[in-house]
């Protein structure tokens, strides 16, 4: 797989565009090798990965939070690390605590105030986005009584309350309910339909799959797989057939057409797969199954199911984490120096996907 | 200007939610109000309505106006600003940094368009900012109880403000780096206590070293007094016995007819003859001598061993010596003098030795020489460097 086959390239600027940042911790823990991602303007995108994969890393980045080792690329058209430039974007922290001593609207209105954003601004944002998170009836409360989620929604606020262009989020949805989920992805899309570029870091594969236009995987500290989620999933749709009946599809198949079993593929060279209960034919194309669904009906095969299946983005996230030669799953964390350098012998997706 | 002023409305909040504050804040409450209690009349100390007669302590011996001074400068500032206030001040602030920079706080303010070593300093100057409101407080009260209590109106009063303010920045730059270094509030506070204890002991080596040395300083005068006074008697004695001498010798050649003899130089053997009181009195002269070789010796070797202390601190902050400053400006050496006077410092000497000067009052003395630059400059330069390093590591630190 290659790191992004035919990516789209959207004609808007970039909000975001890295090229080949590192950063290794004490000279040995590799958290970023080399990592280059684009974020257009009016995009939302998305950057996943396995638990200590560097996403945090490069979010606090992006933030100055921590200094890249390396790094070349701007953040709203200034370089990475660029202070004044921050003024124009929103930032949501993992595990953000805010002080226990505020109010939610104290919260919104003190960190506006770093931002630089006028008294008056900052009280008329502080109604509009408490509103807007829903947390209204909770402005004058402290944060220290708060929930898990009702501190996600202020923050989400916090956020937005210097009117970013750019909004960074790590893990936004983490301990919100349903409903709040799905608040949430309402605002960043109407974040993004305002023209404005959303960067998302996420666990939640489906939340990601539901909103961003464009996602990035990132594994042992670089970039496996990056574009949106049709060109990832560009040649990965097949279609998986059920039949009716006690045996199992394939025992049918061999019976009625051993050759394409001993070959493993169908006549045009698609990969048959199957199951204990169905068979899949790797294809996105209708017509190509015909042949084996008329082969079934000629043998008076009852089907019961015949569907096409594009993969979700956990299949392929679980494909990105997967080393292809064991079929293991890799190892969490970050690369550590080796002798021969790089991933230390766990290489496998990070070493496929390289730099974007 | 936004950023500056959102860091000081965020230090208020801070401030204003911590209980130790106002607990503090009250507690200073009490300490004025007992202040303005007492006072002093012509028969001794007063208390509310009630007189206290003490012989040498009333206005007749010092003004109303300097028993305040005086009761600010020892128990207001330096007992309860400098010790028990700055205690719970430590204890109020060691949680500043650490809250600070913890994990999911940390990012959010240096996430923000504002310089780290702005963002720094300024959490920096909240912890200063919890002893300035509360000095500043106890300063003012403290002013008006002297103003409409003692008829003084003293502005100087107010300089308790920088003062106490120095001695506790001396502390919360330690607080502020172990903060920072370890993100725990246990450790921050533990540390700076250890660090205040140390403070503590070497002070206290330096004074007690130095009032060692003056003490002994103060015998020896004593000494050398007493010594003059014995060479004196011993002249005298031995020109007593040598007058006898030459008067039995006149006796003598008269009786035998011969001329007068003219008064000649007398072996020590003969003088003592004539007087055998002398052997005692010259070896008192000796022992003397003996106590005043010794007592040089020992203050040379005090003096060594002090000085060494004051090289020591010469690198620390000196947290006593900067509240001591306060004392210099609001109590002049006569009023140091009155005071000794007052609190019967010339009775206590008289009933010692009269010849040895005021040890305390010397002691005193001995401090108010030293140097407010190497007091003030070389503290200010220790926290300079501590805060150079802190703010080194803070601003290149990945969180």
């Amino acid at each position: 797989m290659s790191a992004i086959a035919k990516t789209t390239v959207p004609t808007r600027p970039w909000a975001v565009d890295l090229a080949d940042v590192a950063k290794t911790y004490k000279g040995r823990i590799h958290a970023l090798r080399g990592v280059s991602m684009k974020v257009a303007m009016g995009e939302i995108f998305g950057l996943l990965g396995p638990n200590g994969a560097g996403k945090s890393t490069l979010v606090k980045i992006l933030m100055t939070v921590i200094s890249p080792s390396r790094a070349k690329g701007s953040v709203l058209g200034h370089p990475v690390g660029h202070k004044p430039t921050l003024a124009r974007v929103g930032y949501l922290p993992e595990h953000h605590r805010f002080p226990d001593y505020l109010t939610g609207g104290q919260v919104l209105e003190f960190y506006a105030g770093l931002c630089g954003v006028g008294r008056a601004e900052r009280k008329k944002r502080r109604g509009e986005l408490l509103e807007l998170v829903g947390m209204a009836r909770w402005g004058d409360t402290r944060v220290k009584s708060y929930s898990k989620g009702m501190r996600q929604r202020i923050g989400i606020a916090q956020a937005l309350m210097n009117d970013p262009d750019l909004v960074v989020l790590d893990e936004p949805t983490d301990g919100v309910d349903p409903v709040g989920r799905r608040d949430i992805r309402n605002i960043l899309l109407e974040v993004k339909r305002r023209g404005k570029a959303v960067f998302l870091n996420s666990h939640l594969l489906s939340e990601l799959e539901m909103v961003c236009d464009r996602v990035a995987i990132l594994v042992q500290g670089a970039v496996a797989s990056q574009g949106t989620i049709g060109e990832l999933t560009e040649g990965r749709e097949r279609y998986e057939i059920e039949l009716e009946g006690e045996r199992a599809p394939f025992d049918v198949l061999r019976e009625i057409a051993p050759e394409l079993v001993s070959a493993g593929k169908l006549a045009g060279g698609e990969a048959i797969e199957h199951t204990p209960t169905m068979l899949r034919v790797a294809t996105g194309d209708a017509a190509r199954v015909q042949g084996l669904v008329d082969l079934f009906r000629g043998r008076g095969v009852v089907i019961r199911a015949l569907r096409p299946v594009r993969p979700s983005l956990e299949d392929l996230f679980m494909q990105a984490v997967t080393d292809p030669t064991t079929g293991h799953v890799l190892d969490p964390g970050a690369a550590e120096n080796s002798k021969n350098g790089g991933a230390g012998g766990r290489g496998g997706a990070a070493a496929r996907g390289g730099a974007a | 200007m936004t950023q500056t002023i959102a860091l000081l409305v965020d230090a208020y909040r801070e401030l204003n939610a911590k209980k130790l504050f106002w607990i503090t804040l009250i507690l200073s409450g009490f300490i004025v109000a007992a202040f303005a209690c007492v006072g002093l009349d012509a028969q001794g100390r007063k208390i509310l309505w009630w007189s206290f007669p003490i012989p040498m302590f009333n206005t007749g011996t010092i003004s109303l106006d300097l028993f305040y001074k005086f009761v600010f400068v020892n128990f207001g500032a330096a007992l309860w600003l400098a010790w028990a206030a700055m205690i719970l001040a430590v204890v109020s602030t060691a949680s500043i940094i650490p809250d600070f920079v913890s994990g999911g706080a940390v990012e959010l303010s240096l996430s923000k368009p504002i310089g780290r070593l702005r963002l720094f300093l300024t959490k920096y100057v909240t912890g200063l900012l919890f002893v300035m409101l509360q000095v500043g407080v106890v300063s003012l009260a403290s002013f008006m109880v002297i103003g409409l209590r003692g008829g003084a109106w003293e502005p100087r009063l107010f300089l308790a403000i920088p003062i106490v303010v120095g001695v506790f920045s001396y502390l919360y730059c330690i607080s502020a780096l172990v903060g920072l270094l370890t993100r725990s509030t246990v450790a921050a506070l533990l540390l700076t206590l250890l660090f205040w204890i140390f403070l503590f002991i070497l002070n206290s080596a330096d004074a007690a070293t130095l009032a060692i040395k003056t003490d002994m300083a103060g015998r020896l005068t004593a000494q050398e007094k007493r010594l003059v006074r014995q060479q004196a008697e011993v002249e005298r004695r031995e020109h007593w016995a040598a007058d006898q001498l030459n008067e039995k010798a006149r006796s003598e050649a008269k009786e035998k007819g011969e001329p007068e003899p003219s008064p000649s130089a007398w072996t020590p053997e003969q003088l003592d003859s004539a007087d055998p009181t002398l052997p005692n009195v010259r070896g008192e002269r000796g022992r003397l001598e003996k106590q005043i070789e010794e007592s040089t010796d020992n203050i040379k070797q005090l003096k060594r061993w002090n000085d060494g202390f004051v090289i020591a601190k010469t690198i620390f902050p000196k947290t006593t010596e900067t509240t001591g400053l306060l004392e210099r400006v609001l109590v002049s050496d006569s009023d140091l003098e009155k005071l000794a006077k007052a609190f019967g410092g010339e009775e206590r000497r008289g009933r010692r030795d009269p010849d040895r000067p005021d040890s305390d009052l010397e002691m005193e003395r001995a401090m108010r020489d030293r140097s407010v630059g190497w007091i003030v400059g070389t503290s200010l330069g220790f926290e300079a460097l501590v805060l150079l390093a802190t703010c080194w590591i803070f601003c290149r630190r990945d969180f």
